[in-house]
């Protein structure tokens, strides 16, 4: 897929812009606090309707405005794969801060639910701030399957919401301490929906943990890492929806009287964790306790890569990359192998910011320079 | 505050009416003869004087007992729970239904602070009990929202050591709808529950 045309208006400190976008992609060059990661922000938003940088939609509007609006035109990936030779779709979205009015448009059809909306531009980000999701909490580890599976999963993202609604009402149960069957009645919603939910989060690490191997042995140079998926339920080899919900089931009854103490329902998809472990001295290392910051990177940059290749199976569109600053922080030589490998796998559009010149290096220089200052791109 | 601008501000608080249109039908009603507006007056102070809930059941009732639960022709060993009363209404008008009901009033929601206690339930299982094995099934009628679920999920279990079978309504495909309309879960739950041609 690619970004032929993008507008912007009032998204941070992007006042106001038409742009027309290389082919091949573009190199944006500026200093500190001109711009750059706001205009990745501004394009990605238009894939989730959501900021990648978790910031909420009152605080992307421009300072002193009333809303924001993006709009890009796409250009999707024809049949046989050509990159751009598909449909032409035009996705927009605005936000009004009065009345926190969210609005999404597809060729200027506002869709029934604003989720129907999600996943129709394919772009992946790769940002500093991705070696969040190896060294910080497992929330962030959740939220990052969330977002690959909802974008890319049929039926994932409506589990995911009744998985949530019904874990709410059984735990405010729990806490106003309702009599065991009040509760109870909660326990087949959740164990479908959780099911469900556990089910496709398994299924997509089995599937994809070779990969984020092989890449991260590729970036580091020598050392394997492993990626697992850690469930909030003991699933005793159970893999099927049938035998994850029973597992679930069973693990709500061993569990009663705890969760009667704690108030809240202490075992589900909820308890999830994706574990990344590096083989050092023949020993197994927790990444996100031992890593040093140039492994936990590469272990992010991995992460991202294997989403990018779940775009690819999924949807059928070589995703749109959005690189920021990418290379901040690794070694010469980690950074070498990292132009190395994504020269090698993504093959689609680039949109990749640097603050210097000396950092663009990605395809051979052939990438189109544009300066940005101010919130203002000079092409 | 003008009397017009009053009885605006009333109506505006009827679902499904805003400012302007609470305004347009006070207009319309001072422009029809006097007659008009009285009897809609009465019949609105009638129906809040005179609609109360079915003793037994609780369904809306102008007396004691409710029409269904008046007329002894109804079959009175099928007791259709539903959450709310004008979801009788919907039932009885496919003409298909011939047993007794009962209104819950809601629905189970710990996050509204709405539990058993604060549902019309032991009203329907008094009415189990007390019938002497005379009624032989309940079927559950709540939505096929989270909460309605987990609400006919509960009733099974309180319902079914009185005795009578429990039964759940049917869930697809609606009648006379393109399948490429219906949404994804709907098809999955019509397909979990196809029968035999």
């Amino acid at each position: 897929m690619r970004l032929s045309e993008l507008q912007v208006r009032h998204f941070r400190n992007l006042a106001g812009q038409e742009l027309d976008l290389p082919a091949e992609g573009v190199a944006i060059v500026g200093e500190n606090a001109q711009g750059k990661t706001n205009l990745l922000e501004a394009i990605y938003y238009l894939e989730t309707f959501r900021s990648f940088r978790a910031a909420r939609d009152e605080r992307l509007v421009s300072f002193g405005q009333e809303f924001f609006r993006v709009a890009g035109v796409l250009m999707e990936d024809g049949a046989g794969g050509v990159v751009g030779g598909g449909e032409l779709v035009e996705v927009a979205a605005a936000f009004r801060a009065r009345g926190k009015r969210k609005k999404v448009t597809l060729n200027g059809q506002e869709p029934q639910r604003l989720g129907d909306g999600l996943g129709r531009v394919c772009a992946v980000v790769f940002s500093p701030a991705d070696v969040a999701l190896v060294s910080e909490g497992p929330g962030g580890r959740r939220r990052f399957l969330d977002i690959v599976l909802s974008l890319n999963v049929p039926g994932y993202l409506p589990a995911l919401q009744r998985f949530r609604h019904v874990l709410g009402q059984r735990n405010a149960a729990l806490r106003d301490g309702r009599r065991l069957e009040a509760v109870h009645a909660w326990d087949q919603g959740l164990v479908e929906s959780g099911g469900l939910v556990m089910e496709e989060r398994l299924r997509w690490v089995e599937r994809w943990a070779g990969e984020f191997s092989s890449h991260y042995r590729r970036i580091s140079g020598v050392q394997p890492a492993v990626l697992r998926y850690q469930p909030g339920v003991k699933l005793g080899g159970a893999r099927d929806r049938e035998g994850i919900a029973a597992a679930f089931k069973e693990a709500l009854g061993e569990t009663r009287d705890r969760e009667r103490r704690l108030g809240a329902t202490v075992v589900g998809p909820q308890r999830d964790d994706l574990i990344l472990t590096v083989t050092e001295a023949g020993e197994a290392r927790d990444l996100r306790e031992y890593g040093s910051g140039g492994q936990r990177r590469t272990a992010a940059l991995a992460l991202r890569l294997v989403e990018a290749a779940t775009i690819r199976e999924a949807r059928r569109q070589e995703p749109i990359v959005l690189m920021d600053d990418v290379l901040a922080e690794l070694d010469p030589g980690r950074s070498e192998r990292v132009m190395a490998l994504m020269e090698e796998e993504e093959t689609g559009q680039v949109l990749l910011t640097a603050p210097k010149e000396s950092d663009v290096r990605l395809r051979r220089d052939s990438l189109p320079r544009w300066r940005i200052r101010n919130g203002m791109v000079e092409c | 505050m003008s009397l017009i601008d009053r009885v605006a501000q009333e109506l505006s608080r009827l679902p499904g009416i805003g400012p302007k249109t609470a305004l347009r039908l006070v207009y319309h009603l001072m422009k029809r003869p006097r007659e008009d507006a009285v009897r809609l007056s009465q019949a609105i102070r009638e129906l809040a004087d005179r609609i109360r809930p079915c003793k037994r059941c609780g369904n809306f009732s102008e007396g004691e007992l409710c029409l269904v639960c008046a007329d002894h022709g109804r079959n009175a060993s099928v007791i259709c729970v539903v959450e709310e009363a004008y979801e009788v209404g919907a039932i009885e008008r496919t003409g298909q239904y011939q047993g007794l009901y009962h209104v819950l009033g809601g629905h189970l929601s710990p996050l509204d602070g709405i539990g058993p206690h604060e549902l019309n339930l032991q009203g329907l299982l008094d009415r189990i009990s007390s019938s002497d094995g005379g009624v032989q099934e309940i079927i559950v009628a709540t939505n096929a929202s989270v909460e309605g679920e987990a609400t006919a999920v509960y009733l099974e279990h309180v319902v079914r050591p009185l005795g009578p079978r429990v039964t759940r309504l049917a869930r697809g495909i609606p009648v006379g709808s393109d399948l490429e309309y219906v949404d994804g879960s709907t098809i999955a739950e019509a397909l979990t529950g196809r029968r035999e041609m």
